[in-house]
This record gives C-alpha cells, structure tokens and sequence, in this order.
C-alpha cells in the first residue's frame, strides 16, 4: 500500500464499513429480486401481453329479450361513447369494427377438409400490441394476419375435433397452417380469395380479429355501404384497473366486461404489491447510501488535518480522495456482486414453481442491470461527496 | 503563463493582514508598502512575534488569503490562482517549511520525506541519505517522526522542503530548535540547493535566523 493510502485509511472502521455492505448488499437484494420476480411472474397475468395490454378492457352492453324483438340496439350510440371517453379513469376508447360481407374459411390437411362461415372484427392499432410489420394489411397483399380467441382452439380441441374425427391442434401448429378465405358481398357479385395466417391466440378478446387497414379496405370493396356506426363492441383504455368507478359505472349503465376482468385486477394488484416492495429495497438503499456517506465523512473529519498537510504539500485531489475512493467503489461493488448473485440463487428455486404455475422465465438480465445501475448510483454520488470532502479541506 | 516558465518575481503590493486593518502597526519593509522579492536572492525577515511572519508565507503559498492589497508572481495576481495552479506551483515552483513543520507522525523520518520526494521525483535516495547523514540524523530515518524531538523533526521538514524543484523557498523559522553546527550544515544545504536551482531564499527569524552568508534583511 503506498504512503498515501497508508495515512489516509487510519481512523478506517471495518464495521461501519461492513455494515454499510450488509445494508447495502439487503437493499439491493430486495430491488433486484423485486424487480427480477416481477419480470418473472407477471407471464402468469400477461399472456396476451404480446396481442393486448392488460389495462384494456371490453365492455359491451348486456344482451335482453329487448335486443331480440328489435326494440333496443345492443351498438353504442355516438352519445355513450362520448360519455363513457368523457369519465376520468379512461384514457382512451376504441370501437370494434365488423364485416360487412360473408366469410368462408376452409382448411385442408392431409387430405380432410373443413369449411365454416366466418366474422372478422377489427380494433383500431394503437391498442393492438402487435410489431405494426406484422400487424398490417396493404390491399394486394395475399396473406392476412389474425388473431384468434383462445376458446375457439379449445372449442375445437376439446368438443369438435374428437367427435368429428379431426386431430387435436396446438397453438404452433395452427400458426403453420394457411387459412383459405373466400370473401363475398351480400349480393355475391364481388368476390376475393385470400389466405390467412394465425399470427397468435388472445384469451381477453372474444372475436377472430383482423388489422383495421385490411378491415378499411375489405368492407369498403365488398361491403353494401350501410355498415352500422353504433359498434356493438368498446375497447377501453383504462387508468387504474383496479377502481371501483369502473365497475359502479359500468353496472349503472348496463355494461359488461368481456374475458376475465379478474387478470386485469390482479396484474394490478401484483404492481402495487411489486411497487411497495421496490419503495421498501430502495429506502433501505438510500439509508444505507448515507451509512457509507457518514462513515466516510467521520473517517475524512478524523483524518482532516492529514489531507490538508497532503494538500499543502502539493498532492493533487485525485491522490488524496483515491484510498476514499477505492473503499467506496468495493464496498458497493462486493454489495452488489453479493445481492445480483443471491438473487439468481433464489431465482433458481422460484423459478421451478413459476413454471408449474404456467408461467415463463422473463429476462434474467432486469435484475443485475437494476443493481448495477443503484450501484453505480450509490457510488457516484459517495466518490462525489468524497472529493467534495477533500477540497474542503483545501484551506482550514 | 506556461507552468514550466519560472517565476522571476514575488512582488507584494500594499499587502496587510486583514487582522492588522484595525490596529496601527509600526513602519515595515513588507506590510503596506512596495516590496519585490527577487529570484535568485536570499531575504532575511526579522521581526518580533505577532509580527505576521507565519501569515506571510501562507500568503506567498496560497495556504491562507486573508490579505489586503495584491500579490503578484511576475505579472499574474495570486487572487486568480485556482486550487490546481496552486498545487502545480506547490510541486514546481515554490518550496515551504511551515513552522509547526506539518510532518506526519505516524510515517518515519525517511517517509515523510519520501511522501513529497514521490510527488517531484526530484531527488534520488542517494542524495536524500546524504542529506539525513549530513544532518545527523541517518540513525533515525526508520524511527517515527512523532517520537522524535522538534530538532530532528526539523532537520527532516528541511529535507523533505528541498526535495522538489522551486523558484522560491519559504522558510518559517528552519533552525529556532537547531544548534549552530546543524544550523550552518542546514544552511549551507539550502543555499547550495538554492543556487543550483537559481532560486530565492525567503527566511524568517524571531531570533535564531538561518546563517546565510549573504542575505537582505527585511523589517516586518
């Protein structure tokens, strides 16, 4: 060790400084892990993350006899889509658009053959969470891409395939098969053969959905013109899922949610409890951050009038702060190496009942980067603090 | 200025210590008035204790700048030095032996020396070895400074001021716990180094003033 170092780590208290790494390394354990479980687990709430974010909701209106004898329209009106935009949790609100002309899909696989009338509804894009590559249609392209409800793959799966004789289907392998699409109008004077493509499977959206550009170009070409402007259909873009307004409003105006409302709450949920977690790791690192703060500061205080003499002698502040330094950037370091490393020990362990549960591994890199990241900051503004201290003691 | 240009005048123009402002202090060759201290010459400074011997070289070192008036190194005004500067001029052109020493003394005599010898690399062990032996006190270079007396601790803080280039050396009362025999070997070593380096000598007395052989004698 060279002189300087030698002088200035005098007064140096192993404890304080161990217990800066004990608070530090507990502080960024809890963030990390925090952040890693949450990155982890939230596969589990998220599945249509790739199609759908959670915070959507569709609503429609509840079905009665009235809506069978013609008396009542079960669309919106353009009045109570203004007012249901006009409530302080929504953000947005889309409409659900449908064909305007008859759809046929018939598949063929290995020799056997099935074909079924069809409906396509489309959503405008902004809530479709899909790369705008693929979620897209130019009219003459021969490929549309779509969107299917997960409980038309297990209506198929477990109710029509069996009794019809026709194998079982996973998800991959519906996305390999080409869809054939005849599209006519009413009159049937127009019509378009096209190919589908299942770009994925959604278990909040109740419908076979399309991009809203091929839906544009398919209803305007083959549609009678008088396609309805009240949509049956809202997708609505809510603040905060878990307010008791939505359901109260929803229930006075005879609304309901389609899928399973409970995901969207209990994702929430899942932040907030994730939200406390981080709150708690990141106060524990900002007391700690003030532990090696005070601790440094008490050692230069002691060490005051030694500094000042270096100084007089001629040694530049980056001499004089460096043996501070070096302390501040291991002890951070050794805090953090040890929080990234017990993380991924219990990640290990938590990850095998995650699995089971159904969910997927996230990516494992959220947590060390999150810890490098508040090391990196914990350290900066100590090793500031540090040269700051030094040339205060420039003149006493 | 470049840093490696010399300094070739320390010129100290109505400067008063700001503790003096109040009182009426008697006629001095340094405070209030024109005085230019050149490269290359030896000052002798004389005054009584209180006189402000101490404040002077603090000034001349940046150490303190509770000053009036205006201090100049050639035509840069030391007001505009900023901690940097300071430091450079520290290593390379102005020498201090403050004198209560500021010697550490957990480190060894040897140390001490070496802590500034590490910062100019200005001497070789050979010569610092020398110097300790001519000194007298080579059988204490391994001891701890702070089990030494003040005699010794001096003649180290005189080795240790000399190992590093200057334009000027400040020296705060070198010699006031140093026999005559040492006296004379410590200065003959800082003018012989003074006039290798073509440096000045600024030296300070209440009484026991370095035996220069030639030097300008200043009232405070």
């Amino acid at each position: 060790m060279d002189l300087i170092s030698r002088l200035l780590r005098k007064n140096t208290s192993s404890a304080r400084i161990a217990g800066f790494v004990l608070s530090n390394f507990i502080g960024l354990a809890i963030i990390v892990g925090g952040l890693q479980f949450y990155q982890d687990a939230r596969t589990l709430w998220e599945t249509d993350g790739s199609f759908i974010k959670t915070d959507y909701l569709v609503v429609n209106k509840k079905v009665t006899s009235a809506n069978l004898w013609g008396d009542a329209s079960s669309g919106f009106t353009p009045e109570e889509v203004d007012d249901l935009r006009s409530q302080p949790w929504v953000r947005d609100v889309g409409k659900f658009s449908s064909t305007d002309y008859r759809v046929w899909a018939s598949v063929s696989q290995g020799g056997k053959g099935m074909s079924t009338m069809l409906f396509f509804e489309s959503i405008p894009d902004r809530f479709v969470d899909v790369d705008a590559g693929v979620w897209n249609y130019t009219p003459g392209d021969e490929v549309v891409p779509v969107v299917v409800s997960k409980d038309y793959l297990a209506l198929y799966n477990f109710g029509f395939a069996g009794s019809a004789g026709l194998p079982q289907m996973s998800e991959s392998i519906i996305g390999g098969i080409p869809l054939q699409l005849t599209l006519s109008s009413e009159d049937g004077s127009v019509t378009r053969r096209l190919t589908g493509r299942v770009a994925g499977f959604s278990n909040r959206l109740n419908t076979i959905l399309v991009p809203q550009s091929f839906m544009d170009w398919s209803n305007g070409l083959l549609g009678s013109g008088t396609e309805s402007e009240s949509p049956s259909r809202l997708i609505v873009d809510v603040s905060s899922p878990g307010d008791v307004a939505i359901g109260r409003y929803l229930e006075s105006h005879g609304l309901e949610v389609a899928g399973d409302k409970s995901n969207s709450s209990s994702s929430f949920l899942l932040k907030v409890i994730i939200g406390v977690v981080l709150a708690v790791g990141g106060v524990i690192t900002v007391l700690s951050l003030f532990i090696l703060l005070l601790s440094m500061s008490l050692i230069m205080e002691k060490n005051r009038d030694k500094i000042h003499s270096l100084l007089m002698l001629g040694c530049p502040v980056r001499s004089v702060a460096s043996p501070y330094i070096r302390i501040v950037v291991v002890a951070s370091a050794l805090a953090c190496v040890l929080a990234v490393a017990s993380v991924e020990l219990l990640r290990g362990t938590y990850l095998k009942a995650l699995e089971g549960l159904g969910a997927s591994a996230g990516g494992w890199w959220i947590g060390p980067v999150a810890g490098v990241a508040v090391t990196l900051l914990v350290a900066v503004f100590n090793i500031v603090s540090v040269r700051r201290k030094v040339i205060s003691s420039w003149r006493l | 200025m470049n840093p490696d240009d010399k300094i070739t005048a320390i010129r100290l123009s109505g400067m008063l210590p700001r503790v003096f402002l109040s009182e009426s202090i008697p006629a001095s060759d340094v405070w209030r008035s024109e005085l230019v201290l050149e490269r290359g010459r030896h000052y002798l400074i004389e005054a009584a204790s209180g006189g402000g011997k101490s404040s002077l070289c603090s000034y001349i070192y940046g150490a303190r700048v509770d000053y009036e008036g205006t201090l100049w190194f050639d035509s840069e005004n030391a007001a505009t030095f900023g901690m940097e500067r300071w430091q450079e001029l520290r290593r390379r052109h102005i020498a201090y032996l403050p004198q209560e020493l500021s010697l550490f003394p957990e480190l060894t005599a040897l140390q001490n020396i070496e802590i500034k010898n590490s910062l100019t690399g200005w001497k070789s062990s050979e010569e610092i070895e020398e110097s300790l032996h001519m000194l007298g006190i080579d059988s204490r270079r391994d001891y701890p400074v702070g089990r030494m007396s003040i005699g010794q601790q001096q003649r180290v803080g005189i080795i240790r001021a000399l190992c590093q280039p200057f334009d000027f050396i400040l020296l705060d009362e070198p010699v006031s716990h140093l026999d005559e025999g040492n006296n004379r070997v410590a200065a003959m070593m800082i003018t012989a180094e003074a006039r290798r380096q073509g440096a000045g000598i600024v030296s300070t007395s209440v009484g026991n003033p370095l035996l220069m052989e030639e030097y300008i004698k200043l009232r405070l």
